[in-house]
């Protein structure tokens, strides 16, 4: 066969779809095998684990433990310091989609009037996010040291006389203070989507505005802020998603104390789990955690959805 | 004066100004705490007890950074930290190409359920699965060695990877793939030399985005390790923390060594870093 009829053959088998599909097959098999093997393994099979150790009393070293049914999920669900953490946890979700979200949109309004320098303003904004939790947890302990620290040094300035109140030691104000630091470090990424979300609307639209007489604060309320409900989902959705993973934060400013004041549920888990070794009882837990993730996820994409139906 | 005919934009507004003034108390007030720890770290312990953290140090004082860098441990920690970053880094980077690739060039039915069951995995607390990994590599028997942490990042990063690489592999053109095809190319060939060049920057933004989190992690290695041979930065941090109790000034230098390979790629990746965070959470 000669060179171009031999090219030409295997040009239209190729074309053939029945074997194009046939070998696509093949490359998806070759190409997903692992890493739906390593996502499996790793998290998709621990996960149904958890289900299934949450029925029983493992201690975490026996080889042996016991089925117990709904037992594990009955003792949670009426214990004080489950219902403790599940309120601190919902306290922390509103504070992580009031502050840190408002104070983004706050900044990322500012930033975006093409003021001078926005890129360094961004950039400091946005450093902390860089910055490991643990750190950030650091850095705040010390703002919050009751004899030297950047807070109570700067109350005692002001009012004039000496105040050393031990923020992180008191339950009244343990777990503000943490979400205080935690929201420091979030502002930042709420301020990037909420700039990236305010590039998307045209400007003729605000200059529209601006020429039928609308005030700065008009154009703001009525023309843009409607236009970022896109964002707002988008950073409402991640503050939640994000709350229900405050730890490490905790762990070192805090360690959920003081008197359990600021166990949030990750936290609360951690603790019965890897200090009382109470691994079914922590399974149980981190069941009711997957499921409340579930039920946020689903309501985050059918928002989306919705704000997709609006503006396509 | 300005005149009424005059473009309204052009007349004086005092609104710029005031926004500058604006963000530039806030950009001071939220760079006070680390510049705090900076301060701390150029302090004697002495002195901060004295009170003097916020002041303005006035002579060069290195001592704390002497003590930590003559820390046997510390050496360890950073170490066993790249040991972790690097290969979990390029594996959760890997699994997301081979992922992602198929899910952008060759999707089939389902593809894009399962496309989304592996996504909304980065929204899960890790708490959820903690117990049976912590039983898994028990029975592996590498607990208490670095396999874990390299394992689970590399497990960890394929949702944010794979949504990334499968975003940026959908905006190389279909036609560009059928002609490579019909030349006699296969699939693998399509994905190693077109496919993967022109997502350079996606793998830039990746490498960020996954270094800077495992470096930074810390539940991991809290629960997989036990040895202090073992520790990762993070770790170690909070463990000599604890053993220079009062030394906040060595704190502080620790705690800025510890921030400063993340602090590099963000200087000088900054870029790739912000994009990387915007398209994963408005995508996911």
């Amino acid at each position: 066969m000669s060179a171009p009829l031999f090219r030409a053959v295997t040009m239209a088998r190729r074309l053939d779809t029945g074997i194009m599909e046939r070998q696509n097959t093949i490359w998806r098999i070759l190409l997903l095998a692992i890493p739906l093997a390593v996502f499996s393994i790793f998290i998709v099979w621990p996960l149904l684990n958890s289900f299934y150790y949450s029925f029983t009393n493992w201690n975490g070293f026996n080889a042996e433990y016991d089925f117990v049914g709904l037992k594990n999920f009955s003792k949670v669900l009426t214990t004080r310091l489950f219902t403790n953490a599940a309120i601190n946890t919902l306290i922390w979700m509103v504070a992580a989609i009031v502050l840190p979200s408002l104070a983004g949109l706050g900044l990322a309004l500012l930033l975006d009037s093409k003021i001078r320098g926005a890129n360094v303003f961004k950039s400091i904004f946005y450093l902390p996010i860089c910055l490991s939790a643990i750190v950030v947890g650091q850095i705040w302990v010390w703002i919050f040291q009751p004899d030297w620290g950047l807070l109570n040094m700067a109350i005692s300035a002001i009012s004039g006389e000496p105040f050393t109140y031990a923020w992180l030691a008191k339950p009244g104000s343990a777990i503000y203070a943490v979400i205080v630091a935690w929201s420091w470090q979030q502002t930042g990424l709420s301020m990037v989507i909420f700039l990236a979300g305010l590039t998307g609307i045209p400007q003729d639209l605000t200059e529209v505005a601006e020429i039928e007489g609308a005030t700065r604060w008009q154009r703001t309320w009525h023309v843009v802020l409607p236009l970022l409900r896109p964002a707002t989902v988008v950073v409402i959705a991640l503050s939640v998603i994000n709350s229900l993973k405050g730890f490490d934060i905790l762990y070192i400013m805090t360690g959920g104390g003081p008197f359990n004041s600021s166990d949030t549920l990750a936290m609360y888990m951690y603790n019965e789990s890897f200090k009382k070794y109470r691994m079914g009882y922590g399974s149980a837990i981190s069941v009711i955690l997957f499921l409340i993730t579930l039920t946020i996820i689903f309501i985050y994409f059918r928002q989306l959805k919705k704000v997709d139906e609006i503006y396509d | 004066m300005t005149s009424p005919a005059m473009k309204k934009s052009r007349a004086f507004s005092p609104w710029p100004a005031a926004v500058f003034i604006c963000l530039v108390v806030l950009a001071l007030l939220f760079l006070a705490p680390t510049f705090g720890v900076l301060l701390a770290a150029m302090k004697s312990t002495g002195d901060i007890a004295a009170g003097q953290l916020w002041s303005i140090p006035t002579t060069l004082f290195l001592d704390n950074f002497r003590e930590v860098l003559a820390n046997p441990s510390v050496k360890i920690y950073f170490l066993n930290t790249f040991l972790v970053a690097v290969p979990g880094t390029f594996g959760s980077i890997l699994m997301g190409i081979l992922a992602g690739y198929v899910f952008a060039k060759l999707p089939f039915r389902g593809s894009n359920l399962l496309f989304l069951a592996i996504v909304s995995g980065m929204f899960f607390p890790p708490q959820i699965i903690l117990i049976p990994l912590f039983r898994i590599f028990n029975a592996l028997g590498i607990l208490d060695t670095l396999w874990p942490l390299i394992i689970v990042h590399i497990a960890m990063g394929i949702p944010i990877c794979t949504l990334l690489m499968r975003n940026f592999f959908a905006t190389v053109p279909n036609a560009l793939r059928e002609a490579a095809i019909l030349e006699g190319a296969n699939e693998w060939q399509v994905l190693t030399r077109i496919a993967i060049p022109v997502s350079l920057p996606a793998l830039a933004v990746l490498a960020t985005l996954q270094f800077t989190w495992i470096w930074n992690d810390f539940l991991w290695p809290l629960i997989f390790t036990q040895s202090d041979e073992k520790r990762t930065i993070m770790l170690g941090l909070v463990n000599l923390n604890g053993q220079y109790s009062v030394a906040w000034g060595v704190q502080g230098a620790l705690a800025l060594m510890a921030s400063l390979p993340t602090l590099i790629i963000f200087l000088f990746f900054q870029r790739f870093f912000i994009r990387g965070m915007t398209m994963g959470a408005v995508k996911g």
